[in-house]
């Protein structure tokens, strides 16, 4: 029996070592630098496959007395609310007011496969107070001075189900639920809503729904609404049937609520904005994960009726994803590449166009991103809210960083942000999910003196 | 009169039970209960469980059906964690009794079963990516070369005990 004996413990080596080889190259993930990814020809690495993909999730350790991010010289930024739970999204009314929506992640489907259950204990010990105070609901702040602080806090709308995006259209307001839009009765000046509400059209919710967030914009003569709707997975591990009008930008007739598909293979589109000087419709999407620390690149892109962007056949185009079967090379050859690549893993949620005039000069006409932050990636990225400069209704420059130290100097979050909005007095709203506060951003005196 | 007995019946008697003298009594189990070995309990688990999900990985591959690769990783899983406690009981008898330690198959049956596990532990790795490449190709390789080595380190196996007798009581 020697021989028999000799032949298996070679094997064993040889089997250890390459586990010991994959391992350490899933430890040191290997990215690269993150700005190379940054507008309209990000590089492209090739596709990594990991036994373990790279992950560092930025613990959650909230903001000190007196802490807050940092902004650039020409800018300051003060919290206009704290103590709010989970506020993911904002929306400015005509009079000024601002409501926040505070949101909670629906409940999570019953586990597929023993990943489902590592991930969910994963991401348990990143998220905020969400999960334990009231939710689901949306806070209305009234500042009418413009000082930054608001002489009315009040719970506007409430039992709501994870809510997200939110459209006002004449005195009919629309709130974005994860499971469908709801119509409420507004009258100016209004500081709660008591009606229950009426469904304007059901969109696709549980029980698995992975991306829950339905971002909300009406068009400009507000017949139409537009809504995203999050791919149900990464990569159609939930299988194809769970992504019926999903990785989608449906468009919703706001006198039937009949529905068609706008644009689709958007992974998960958010921050739904026109462009104000092209009219466009624009979102930030979130791209795929667990094909490498530098793939694929979220993006910021115009979107175009009837284009199809991707998901699930292929990235950036024509990138053919392997995790996809079937495989339908017909999409693939009409998916349109993204306008403007914001970095892999970023995880950018809120999109704001600055038409305001309250902040210098630099900022007209462009867009401020609020990137989440990543996990999928050794180094972090995003974990900011950063501002592409736009020209003829295009990005037309690098992004730059305005809003950053969400993270401290351990790599710990004391927030993350998410929507964003411009106010009446045109300052820059964050919501920040993490911090559970909302800042605001305005011009510094440094800068009013300057312009003046 | 024991001859007019049921010869399929061994015959009470007040004789005493004649103290262990043979080689099988020698080759007794370490990790038992109640002279049952733990061992060849749990062995069945990860062998059943291994072969189950080389057969999802098969019908996966087939289809694209997400719902075969979800199986596949819930068998290798649990195939996995019970060949762990097979093998701690397995390695338990293997380290208590030097005879059992002696006999000719017990280094390679050792050796080949941990091989397989760790092969599966890296197939529940490879079966925690998404979709088609949960599977294909690296996960079906391995799960093909699981479902190989299982029937070489079972006859060993099952060589030690009906052959050389391990763990017997008689």
């Amino acid at each position: 029996m020697k021989p028999a004996r000799q032949i298996p413990a070679r094997t064993v080596y040889i089997v250890l070592t390459c586990g010991a080889a994959l391992a350490l190259a899933g430890c040191n993930d290997g990215s690269g630098d993150p700005k190379t990814e940054i507008g309209a020809n990000p590089t492209l690495p090739a596709v990594q496959q990991f036994l373990w993909p790279p992950m560092h999730l930025a613990r959650v350790v909230g903001w000190k007395q007196d802490e807050k991010p940092s902004v650039p010289n020409d800018l300051k930024i003060q919290p206009l609310a704290t103590g709010l739970e989970h506020p993911r999204s904002l929306y400015v009314l005509p009079n000024g007011d601002v409501l926040v929506v505070e949101s909670k992640a629906p409940p999570a489907p019953s586990p597929k496969r023993p990943k489902d259950i590592v991930m969910a204990w994963v991401e348990s010990w990143v998220t905020s107070g969400g999960s334990d105070g009231p939710s689901n609901r949306i806070t209305l702040l009234r500042d009418s001075n413009g000082d930054g602080v608001p002489e009315v806090r009040s719970v506007f709308l409430d039992h709501l189900n994870s809510p997200f995006g939110v459209a006002l259209v004449g005195n009919d307001l629309y709130v974005a639920n994860t499971d469908a839009i709801v119509r409420y009765p507004y009258t100016p000046g209004d500081t709660k809503i008591t009606s229950p509400g009426t469904t304007l059209t059901p969109l696709p919710g549980g029980p698995i729904d992975h991306h829950w967030t339905k971002s909300l914009v009406a068009s400009r003569d507000g017949s139409l609404l537009y809504v995203g709707v999050g791919s149900n997975s990464n990569i159609t591990e939930n299988g194809i049937e769970a992504e019926k009008n999903r990785a989608d930008i449906l468009e919703v007739d706001r006198a039937t609520g009949r529905f068609r598909v706008f644009a689709s293979g958007l992974r998960n589109p958010n921050g739904l904005s026109f462009e104000p000087q092209s009219g466009a419709l624009w979102a930030v999407v979130n791209e795929r994960d667990e094909l490498g620390p530098d793939l694929v690149p979220d993006y910021l892109t115009s979107v175009k009726e009837g284009g199809f962007y991707g998901w699930p056949y292929s990235y950036f185009g024509q990138h053919v994803d392997p995790r996809v079967k079937p495989e339908r090379p017909d999409l693939v050859a009409k998916a349109i590449v993204p306008d403007y690549a914001l970095s892999s893993h970023v995880a950018p949620l809120g999109l704001a166009f600055y038409d305001g005039t309250g902040l210098p000069e630099t900022y007209r006409g462009g867009a401020f991103v609020g990137e989440h932050g990543s996990w999928n990636r050794q180094v972090l990225n995003g974990y900011k809210v950063v501002f592409v400069p736009f020209s003829n209704g295009k990005p037309s420059g690098i992004a730059q960083d305005i809003v950053t130290g969400f993270l401290n100097n351990d790599d710990q979050a004391r927030g993350r942000p998410v929507g964003l909005a411009i106010d009446k007095s045109g300052a820059l709203l964050i919501a920040d999910d993490v911090g559970n506060t909302v800042w605001r951003v305005t011009a510094s005196d440094q800068a009013s003196t300057a312009s003046r | 009169m024991k001859t007019a007995m049921n010869p399929m019946r061994p015959a009470l008697t007040d004789e005493p039970i004649p103290p262990p003298t043979g080689p099988f009594e020698a080759l007794r189990s370490t990790a038992q209960i109640a002279g049952h070995p733990i061992h060849p309990m749990l062995v069945p688990i990860p062998i059943v469980c291994f072969i189950g999900a080389l057969v999802t990985d098969i019908a996966y591959a087939a289809t694209a059906e997400m719902m075969w690769t979800d199986i596949s990783a819930w068998l290798l899983l649990v195939g996995l964690v019970f060949g762990v406690l097979a093998a701690i009981a397995g390695l338990t008898d293997f380290i208590g009794n030097r005879l059992i330690r002696n006999q000719s198959p017990a280094w390679p049956h050792m050796i080949g079963n941990l091989v397989v596990l760790v092969l599966a532990f890296f197939n529940v790795l490879v079966h925690s990516r998404d979709a088609w490449t949960s599977v294909m190709p690296t996960g079906l390789i391995l799960s093909i070369v699981t479902v190989l080595i299982l029937p070489i380190t079972g006859w060993l196996g099952w060589a030690m005990v009906y052959r050389h007798g391990v763990g017997v009581v008689r």
